[in-house]
């Protein structure tokens, strides 16, 4: 069973990005509501999708894609990334340091969806 | 499937998050202005507003309401100059970004009352996109002077404004540097990032929180650096990042440089950057609580009121089998503990929808702010409120009262400062908010100013009464409607003092008291007493024969409007008359005739204009009534005494009049006076 | 040692409160009417914020209802943890009753008044009849499946 974890500061918005990938079948769901718990739990458990928020505090979602690619067992993990209108900059950043995807607010849960299965279809096959 | 999921169902958490938010924005902005005053940069605290904001834009963008959006934005982008330049923010940017907020909130408000949310005003993005090249102008951080002891590796990821702030320090502050190593073990004992991360935030400022990989103490392959300045222990710190393998050592050799001296003072906002920098944002922020939305803890509720009917049938059959000489001793001392277990359960329940006074007030500092503004008066505001709760339904109306009397108490109340200068007085008024836990099940809050006292003659003279003898006399003629100790009407108080609605919420509302101390020359004290929690219920207002009723929303399954010319009588059901509705017949009873309202005569029993369908055991009925006066959210009181504590009426409430409602329950109404037993089943 | 009692009129006879036991009194601006409460039970006022009942004395002790006044008056009375109003046709005294004074009811006033009085004081010319107030309003256990 694929295990994606979801990583945002804000409740609402990883309810929300659950919800929109739950129609994919068999996902389970882990939740860290910051970069730095994001990384902890990276160190400690494999995953097979990463949703990231870039705005957090303490560490960013940028150092958290950062972190992801220095490390070998998780340099295949696929990152999708969570942006809004003037992350611009940043998206461009994350994009050059690895994350795989973006999406920028507001999106669909269609379109949140279709990057994730074309993603873990992807890694699987 | 895909289709199925609906954005829009998130609004409610969107708002609650959204209000969340807007209320750390408004703190951090408050201790920008008060650094900016003194000419201190503050970047902690503008990074905080703008990770606020663009959370706010994210969150709003996904539920489509793009005037917020807009807002947020330019705000946003003003103050990632700011950032840029170390934290530093010119004054003149203060306002517009308040403004900013306030629009935002605004707009909210409009979501969560469902109205349409109004676009952006015209002007405001200008304003907002002009700070921006105001803030370009400002002057960048100086590079900070002192060496740190750090390796390269993680002196490399320190920004000029952090280093700076490490090395200057806050008054007297160390800098240290604490590793924690996260493991699986650690993980299930519950010391993780996150918990070691919200205890550092009671004992120190994190400058820098980051994570290096490669080989760490105690066979880990992860250390989180964590860079901070502090006043505690280096023992209190290990033990906050649970012991070793977690480590501390200093970043600088001497104590760091005390801060720059501080300018001019702003006693009040300074209070509120003293409370921010006291309370680690993520202690406020809650790690570690969880947001819940009320209906379902009222869901609770009712279960567990099933629960306590379902006791009382067991009681009866237990004492019924007393009587008949069962050996029942152990099965009523379990009852007992049962018994005691279901108060308690009940009671932690209703804790879970209590929330803290202090959060509830974080707003009236910036009310005084702009009190302050508007009236010339120089004000300081002291929140005395400790850890006391109140339940988030009474919090919620409450508010506006407390609100109005240090409104009251800042416009009417404090004198100008040459006028408390020719007095004695200090030139800067005091405004105090305290509260108690008082007696069971009630708060004690007060509202004290040391400004005019009530004139009590002059009140008398302008409401054309005798002067009062008592300060409950006074009390009663300050709150009659529309009563004004002013002329015109001022700004800030609207019309007048408005204490009648201080007393509507306080006494009427929520059942509580309200009491008034004054002493000439020396100030005013509003006491209030209110209950710990109260039972909200969303209403449908009706009339029958003459008067008004309220039933609660979630009982009633339909509206329909009644047609005298399709209601069918059948032969030989005693009277009962059926109603159609969607091609199936409905027994139609008579409210008026229910309510015992009907004339004497007997059976005028009239059919109504309208009907509400309740289920009653299963079964759809309807009640006929005469208008439907509207929906509102309404506080039920219970009836306490034994003389009205009759089946089909949940308890009473206040639509306003001063006259107590009936909050009708039909079903029961039904039950309990339908003839003499059961009616046959209409279809 | 005299006690302080309010005195209040029911169809022109004088009756009397320990003072103690009453809160306060009201002007009567009409009552909710309860559905399904006993017939004595005039309705549900709000006082001070409170939703309490009012017990019609007229109706109680039997008597023709008149039209109200303003002289009419709701005597809120406190009974252990209940406050119940009484409605009443005036009261406008207060009056220090000495224990000297007051005397068992003459049987044809307990008779007359259902047990409704339970002493009666002379006040110069004047015959003042202290009542069972946890009796005018009536002790009626709450009913058996009243819960909610």
């Amino acid at each position: 069973m694929p295990e994606v974890l979801v990583v945002d500061d804000s409740k609402v918005m990883r309810d929300m990005v659950v919800a929109c990938l739950r129609p994919y079948p068999g996902l389970t769901f882990t939740h860290a509501s910051s970069g730095l718990e994001a990384i902890e739990r990276l160190s400690l458990q494999p995953y097979d999708l990463l949703v990231l928020d870039l705005n957090m505090p303490d560490i960013g979602g940028i150092e958290v894609v950062e972190f992801v690619r220095s490390q070998d067992r998780l340099r295949n993990l696929p990152i999708i990334i969570v942006t809004t209108r003037g992350d611009e900059a940043s998206r461009a950043r994350a994009l050059a340091v690895g994350a795989n995807r973006f999406m920028t607010k507001p999106f669909t849960p269609d379109a949140i969806l279709a990057e994730a299965r074309a993603l873990l279809e992807e890694k699987r096959g | 499937m895909t289709g199925s999921v609906d954005l829009a169902d998130f609004l409610p958490a969107y708002l609650a998050e959204a209000e969340e938010l807007l209320g750390a924005a408004q703190r951090h902005l408050l201790a920008v202005e008060a650094s900016v005053r003194r000419g201190l940069a503050h970047p902690r605290a503008v990074r905080e507003l703008f990770r606020a904001l663009h959370t706010i834009k994210g969150l709003s963008a996904m539920v489509d309401v793009e005037s917020i959006v807009s807002i947020a934005h330019w705000m946003e982008t003003s103050l990632r100059h700011s950032d840029r330049a170390g934290g530093r923010l010119p004054e003149s940017s203060v306002e517009p970004l308040m403004e900013g907020l306030r629009e935002i909130e605004q707009r909210v408000r409009q979501l969560a009352a469902g109205k349409p949310v109004t676009p952006v005003p015209a002007g405001l993005l200008e304003r907002l996109e002009a700070l921006e090249a105001a803030a370009l102008g400002t002057d960048p951080a100086k590079p900070a002077p002192v060496a740190l002891e750090l390796d390269a590796t993680v002196s490399a990821r320190l920004s000029a404004a952090e280093r700076e702030q490490l090395t200057v320090g806050a008054a007297g502050k160390r800098a240290v540097r604490l590793d924690f190593i996260p493991g699986a073990e650690r993980a299930s004992s519950g010391i993780t990032i996150n918990s070691v991360r919200e205890r550092v935030a009671k004992l120190a400022e994190a400058v820098k929180v980051l994570p290096l990989s490669g080989p760490a103490a105690g066979g880990g392959s992860l250390t989180f650096v964590l860079l901070l300045l502090t006043d505690a222990t280096d023992d209190a710190l290990l033990e906050a990042a649970g012991g070793p393998p977690a480590s501390v050592r200093a970043l600088t050799a001497a104590p760091a440089v005390p801060a720059a001296p501080i300018v001019t003072t702003e006693p009040e906002l300074e209070a509120v950057v003293a409370r921010v920098e006291e309370e680690p944002e993520e202690q406020r922020r809650g790690g570690g609580t969880l947001r819940v939305e009320v209906s379902r803890l009222d869901e609770a509720l009712e279960r567990l009121a099933a629960l306590v009917v379902n006791r009382s049938r067991l009681t009866r059959a237990v004492a019924a089998l007393t009587a008949a000489g069962a050996p029942t001793r152990e099965l009523t001392a379990i009852l007992q503990e049962n018994g005691r277990q279901l108060r308690d359960m009940r009671a932690a329940i209703i804790r879970l929808r209590m929330v803290k006074v202090a959060d509830v007030l974080e707003r009236l500092p910036l009310l005084v702010r702009g009190l302050r503004r508007s009236t010339g008066k120089a004000v300081r505001l002291e929140l005395e409120v400790g850890d006391a709760e109140l339940d988030k339904a009474v919090a919620d109306r409450l508010l506006p009262a407390l609100v109005h009397l240090v409104r009251n108490a800042v416009d009417h109340a404090l004198e100008l400062p040459e006028e408390r200068r020719a007095a004695g007085k200090p030139e800067e008024g005091l405004v105090r908010l305290a509260c108690h836990g008082g007696a069971s099940g009630l708060l004690e809050l007060s509202v004290t100013d040391d400004g005019r006292g009530v004139d009590a003659e002059a009140v008398a003279r302008r409401a054309g009464v005798p002067v009062p003898a008592t300060s409950d006399g006074l009390l009663d003629v300050l709150c009659r409607p529309g009563f004004s100790t002013r002329d015109a009407a001022t700004s800030t108080s609207g019309r007048g003092m408005g204490m009648d609605i201080v007393r509507r919420i306080t006494v009427d509302q929520l059942g509580g008291e309200l009491r008034l101390e004054t002493r000439p020359g020396q100030g005013t004290t509003f006491r209030l007493r209110v209950p710990l929690t109260i039972t909200l219920l969303d209403a449908l207002i009706f009339e029958c024969a003459g008067l008004r009723y309220a039933v609660a929303v979630g009982s009633v399954e339909e509206l329909i409007d009644v047609d005298a010319a399709r209601l069918t009588r059948p032969a030989g059901a005693s009277g009962v008359v059926l109603v159609e509705r969607r091609g199936s017949a409905v027994p139609l009873l008579s409210l008026e005739r229910l309510l015992e309202r009907g004339s004497p005569d007997g059976q005028r029993g009239g059919t109504g204009a309208k009907a509400l369908i309740v289920r009653q055991r299963g079964e759809p009925v309807a009640f006929a009534v005469d208008r439907l006066l509207g929906q509102q959210e309404i506080v039920l009181r219970p009836l306490e005494d034994p003389l009205v504590r009759v089946p089909g009426v949940a308890g009473a409430t206040d639509l306003g009049d001063g006259q107590p409602t009936l909050v009708l329950d039909l079903a029961a109404l039904g039950a309990a006076r339908s003839g003499n037993g059961r009616r046959e089943r209409a279809t | 040692m005299s006690v302080l009692h309010v005195v209040f009129k029911v169809d022109g006879a004088e009756y009397a409160l320990p003072a103690s036991d009453v809160l306060q009194m009201e002007t009567f601006t009409g009552a909710t009417p309860v559905p399904g409460a006993p017939s004595h039970v005039a309705g549900l006022v709000q006082v001070r914020g409170r939703v309490i009942p009012v017990v019609d004395a007229r109706v109680r002790f039997g008597l023709p209802p008149v039209q109200r006044s303003l002289d009419t008056r709701v005597v809120v009375g406190q009974l252990g943890n209940r406050t119940v109003g009484l409605l009443v046709d005036s009261a406008r005294e207060v009056l220090k009753l000495d224990p000297a004074q007051v005397k068992p009811p003459p049987p044809l006033v307990v008779e007359g008044a259902r047990g409704f009085v339970k002493a009666v004081a002379q006040v110069g010319p004047r015959l003042v009849m202290l009542i069972d107030f946890p009796r005018v309003i009536g002790e009626e256990a709450p009913d058996g499946d009243g819960q909610r």
